[in-house]
């Protein structure tokens, strides 16, 4: 569990890959669409679009209401991933609309989506759609009295220095509107949430209603991992990504630890490798099952027989698929609910195996693996093995309380042949 | 090259070129030229609204062509310095007058130039248009000898864009920035002079001192100036100033322009300083654009007084105090209450600023949470310097969703001017609420803690049904020792009746026919042994098919022997 955890909070760093096209070969996306209000957006948020070019990410830069985009074309879609770094778009140019952002979501592309303090319904529309939901005050921004990052300028609070989370050098900042992800949906998770004692409320006017978004229950930044492996990171701050606030360094209110530089640029380089799929991907390969001495796949099992299940599953690096290690992979035989669960043990190189006996009860079987940990793509394997009952010639061949049937029967014939010496020839 | 004058079909006007080649080789009287082509490309391309076109194939004017066309006129001046026309030289200084109407604006007073062109391919963004223009006016303004009036607030908008825009990522975007306010640094147009703050946060503990800084865009030292805070105000009362023109004292050490103290009755809050600046050389006055008033807001941080905090449990009907318990907010300690849903829970504290006056915190937030982390939280009302919050447990009832037991208690109290912001645990309390009807809602589910929702599953191994319970083996054993008792029976019972084999026959073939004829019985008993263990039907039929027919054969010679034998023995 402590890799996993190491791996969801930003440690370790990947290489960027040379491949061509993002196929299941190559999962990492390469073409991605990035929606702007402006051009200066371009400009001032150079270092992180230049961290994702110098990975090899080919970046195509549109306003958002440019009559000519367009996600695409004759069927094919164009890009491999979209970026919406247009807070105050009002209406998407071209035949890009929340139906179609949705629908290239749903076909396993991956969305970040950057909303800022004059969000529009429409970004809010998009994020609600993935899941989370802004706070629906427009002019509400997250503020944070005990947890702010100190600065000359910023005298509201507004700008958060965040450090909830493990292994990050320094605190990150935030200036922008939070958001609330429901309890109740399994894809979402919060990377990032504020502090117990920040509120979203508009730092000009004062509250007689206490704000619905208080706590930690507001999450600065989300990710989605949606049932087809396609990602979503969503956040309510443009200017987390600026050059700006890469740069500055932090102090954090109330600490005397002063940063150099905060932790922003660590911590979204390691979050959009994640979401663009150079980390974290799984896939499962080499499927086999046969029973235990044998070496091919039968089609149809016995009951009570020996079997030996394995599958290979490698993780992409970035760059190639590396075998993956972990203790806690299982394999289930069901049949409309599991009839044997059992944990794969693995050669640390990547290979899984596990063995057990079928279970007696006949019919029609599937091997199934179901995979999910926190970070990684899911894994759902399912390979359909009928079992059948023995045969009439299986079963036990001589059994020892039928002794007396076969002795019956055995004294029976020798006492014919006896009789039939004696009745022939005794006078 | 220009290649203008009198061909009407002009080419792109390059001005680098132009003066790099002309300062070549060429004899001075050719320098004459210079004048002459320059007024005709001007009489071609430049348009009435100030700004150029780029050739005069190409109808679309461009602020951007502008820019260049200036500074290649600036050029062509310095160069032909002897046949100026002051008149031409007067119609440019309109020309530029009208290229500033073109000028647009943001709201917080900063100026730029852009443009949009249908034809060109790539647009020059607002940086790179207000750049070249502020180049070519720069460059023309030094060449003549008479001076521009341009408003000096349009000049210091422009200033106060660029230094607004950051450090642009882009390189061109980055020269651009840095080449207008290197023109702009020194020029003989008007010299912006930019007002800055290093702090905008004053502490009153820490005793900070309002600081100014003046300086020009690329951060030189300003002229001798009068720095004036003309008003102060506080935010929320803007009619109330309370400072007036008060004159801010120069450090020369530092180059700051700062306020020795502030007044007394300066309260921690969100306050607006205006200021304004005028150069103390009155002949310099028009070199330097200052602008008019510059409004900053600043925010006066202190400490809050938190005190008198008491947490009190209340009879519904009486409004009695049942339990009272001071509450240190400083220190870390707890206290537990309990309460019914008859009771009503107070909570008071009183907050004043570091002057004795009234102060309400942005955030004064009670939150109740209970054991399976539902949370309620609450504002904290305020009347001048008390807050109080009474939680009236009868009608809360139904929001707290019928839940009964321990509910910890936080006070979360901030706001911007606040430096002790508090977050306290202030303990619990133990609620008994009555049970919940049919209909009540459920509370809302909570997050499950990400960590925990996957893992691996409990193991099953299926368990398998236990065999039918047989018979113990040893009865098995006694029985078949019983079954084959009644053999031995048989062949004791047979020696006791005096069987003996004197019917042998013992001719030499009937004897073979006889003792064959056993072994064919003994082999079809056999096969049956055999089938039994491990033949299938079909063998054991198709050989029993041929042992039948040759015990059939073999049997009949032996026992028609037999019989004519017996036979014999009768008639005889």
């Amino acid at each position: 569990m402590a890799k996993l955890l190491l791996y969801l909070t930003l440690a370790t760093s990947l290489i960027p890959l040379f491949s061509v096209a993002f196929s299941p070969e190559n999962p990492t996306d390469r073409r991605v669409l990035v929606l702007v209000d402006d051009f200066a957006i371009k400009s001032s948020h150079s270092l992180y679009f230049g961290s994702l070019t110098s990975r090899g990410f080919q970046l195509e830069f549109k306003l958002a209401d440019d009559p000519n985009i367009g996600l695409q074309r004759y069927g094919q879609y164009l890009y491999d991933a979209l970026v919406l770094f247009c807070p105050s778009v009002e209406r998407f140019g071209g035949s890009i609309d929340v139906a179609s952002i949705v629908d290239f979501v749903d076909s396993g592309h991956d969305l970040i989506v950057a909303a800022d303090s004059n969000a529009s319904d429409l970004i809010r529309e998009v994020a609600t759609e993935c899941g989370v939901d802004f706070d629906e005050d427009p002019a509400a921004m997250v503020i944070d009295h005990i947890n702010y990052a100190v600065s000359n300028f910023d005298g509201d609070h507004t700008l958060i220095a965040s450090d909830d989370f493990i292994k990050a050098d320094a605190p990150v900042l935030f200036q922008g509107i939070g958001h609330s992800l429901n309890p109740a949906n399994s894809l979402v998770l919060k990377v990032l949430s504020a502090s117990s004692s920040a509120y979203s409320a508009n730092p000009k006017s004062k509250l007689s209603n206490p704000p619905s978004l208080t706590g930690s229950a507001i999450s600065l930044v989300s990710v989605v991992q949606a049932r087809n492996n396609a990602r979503i990171l969503i956040t309510g701050s443009l200017s987390m990504f600026s050059n700006r606030f890469f740069r500055s360094g932090v102090q954090k209110a109330g600490s005397s630890i002063k940063h150099e530089k905060s932790g922003n640029e660590q911590f979204l380089t390691e979050i959009s490798k994640w979401v663009f799929h150079e980390r974290g991907h799984l896939k499962a390969v080499n499927v086999r099952h046969h029973k235990v001495g044998e070496s091919d796949e039968p089609a149809i099992y016995r009951i009570n027989d020996d079997l030996e299940y394995s599958v290979e599953i490698y993780e992409w690096s970035g760059t190639s698929w590396e075998p993956y290690v972990s203790d806690d992979v299982q394999v289930q035989f069901y049949m409309m609910s599991p009839y044997v669960l059992k944990t794969l043990s693995t050669d640390q190189k990547g290979h899984y195996s596990a063995e057990f006996k079928v279970p007696d009860v006949y019919g029609v079987f599937q091997f199934k693996v179901e995979y999910q940990r926190l970070g990684y793509t899911s894994l759902s394997l399912s390979k359909q093995i009928p079992v059948r009952p023995y045969r009439h010639n299986e079963y036990e061949r001589f059994l020892p309380a039928a002794y007396p049937y076969y002795g019956s029967a055995f004294s029976m014939m020798a006492g014919f042949f006896i009789f039939t010496i004696v009745h022939l020839y005794s006078k | 090259m220009v290649s203008g004058g009198s061909d009407s079909n002009s080419h792109l006007f390059l001005p680098q070129s132009l003066t790099t080649s002309f300062q070549s080789c060429l004899p001075h009287n050719i320098f004459l030229n210079v004048w002459g082509d320059g007024i005709n490309c001007w009489q071609a391309l430049s348009q009435s609204d100030g700004r150029w076109r780029y050739s005069s194939n190409n109808p679309e004017s461009s602020t951007f062509a502008a820019g260049i066309a200036l500074e290649a006129l600036s050029g062509v001046v310095s160069l032909a310095s002897s046949e100026i026309d002051q008149f031409m030289i007067g119609a440019v200084k309109n020309d530029i007058v009208k290229l500033f109407d073109s000028i647009e604006k943001y709201d917080d007073g900063t100026f730029y130039f852009d443009e949009k062109l249908v034809n060109m391919r790539e647009q020059q963004g607002p940086l790179a248009t207000t750049s070249s223009v502020v180049r070519g006016l720069t460059a023309f303004s030094s060449v003549i000898t008479e001076s521009l009036n341009l408003p000096g607030d349009k000049i210091l908008g422009i200033a106060k864009f660029f230094l607004g825009i950051g450090i642009p990522g882009d390189t061109k975007n980055f020269f651009d920035q840095v080449d207008l306010l290197a023109c702009l640094e020194n020029n003989r147009v008007s010299i912006p002079l930019i007002l800055s703050l290093p702090s905008t946060v004053i502490s009153l503990t820490k005793k900070d001192s309002l600081k100014v800084k003046v300086n020009t865009v690329l951060g030189s030292h300003a002229p001798p100036l009068t720095v004036t805070l003309v008003r102060a105000f506080s935010s929320s009362a803007r009619d109330n100033s309370i400072i007036e023109n008060q004159e801010l004292k120069f450090d020369p050490q530092d180059a700051v322009y700062f306020l020795d103290d502030l007044p007394a009755s300066f309260d921690v809050g969100e306050y607006i300083f205006v200021f304004k600046m005028l150069v103390q050389d009155s002949e310099q006055q028009t070199v330097y654009a200052t602008g008019t008033l510059t409004q900053v807001p600043i925010y006066v941080t202190g400490l809050i007084k938190i005190e008198n905090a008491k947490i009190a449990v209340l009879d519904s009907d009486l409004g009695s105090v049942e339990t009272q318990k001071k509450l240190d907010l400083a220190g870390e300690s707890t206290v537990s209450v309990s309460a019914n849903h008859l009771q009503k829970l107070r909570l008071s504290f009183q907050m004043s600023t570091p002057l004795g006056n009234a102060f309400k915190p942005h955030q004064a937030f009670l939150r109740l949470r209970h054991e399976t982390k539902v949370e309620h939280t609450f504002v904290v009302g305020s009347s001048g310097k008390k807050f109080e919050i009474t939680l009236d447990f009868l009608g809360l009832v139904e929001k707290f969703f019928y839940l009964s037991g321990r509910y910890d208690i936080q006070l979360t109290v901030g706001d911007a001017v606040m430096e002790n912001s508090l977050l306290r645990e202030i303990g619990y309390v133990e609620l008994d609420l009555p049970e919940p009807p049919e209909n009540a809602s459920r509370p809302p589910p909570q997050p499950v803690d990400p960590y925990t929702r996957y893992g691996p599953k409990a193991e099953i191994t299926h368990i398998f049904r236990a065999p039918e319970k047989r018979p113990p083996e040893e009865l098995s054993l006694a029985f078949l020792v019983l079954t084959i008792l009644p053999l031995f029976g048989f062949i004791i019972g047979l020696l006791r009746l005096g069987v003996n084999l004197k019917n042998f026959p013992t001719s030499a073939v009937p004897a073979t026919f006889a003792v064959i004829f056993h072994l064919g019985i003994a082999a079809v008993l056999l096969l049956y042994v055999l089938f039994w263990l491990k033949l299938d039907l079909f063998t054991t039929l198709k050989t029993l098919c041929f042992l039948g027919v040759f015990l059939m054969v073999v049997g009949h010679r032996t026992l028609s022997h037999l019989a004519s034998a017996s036979a014999k023995l009768k008639s005889a």
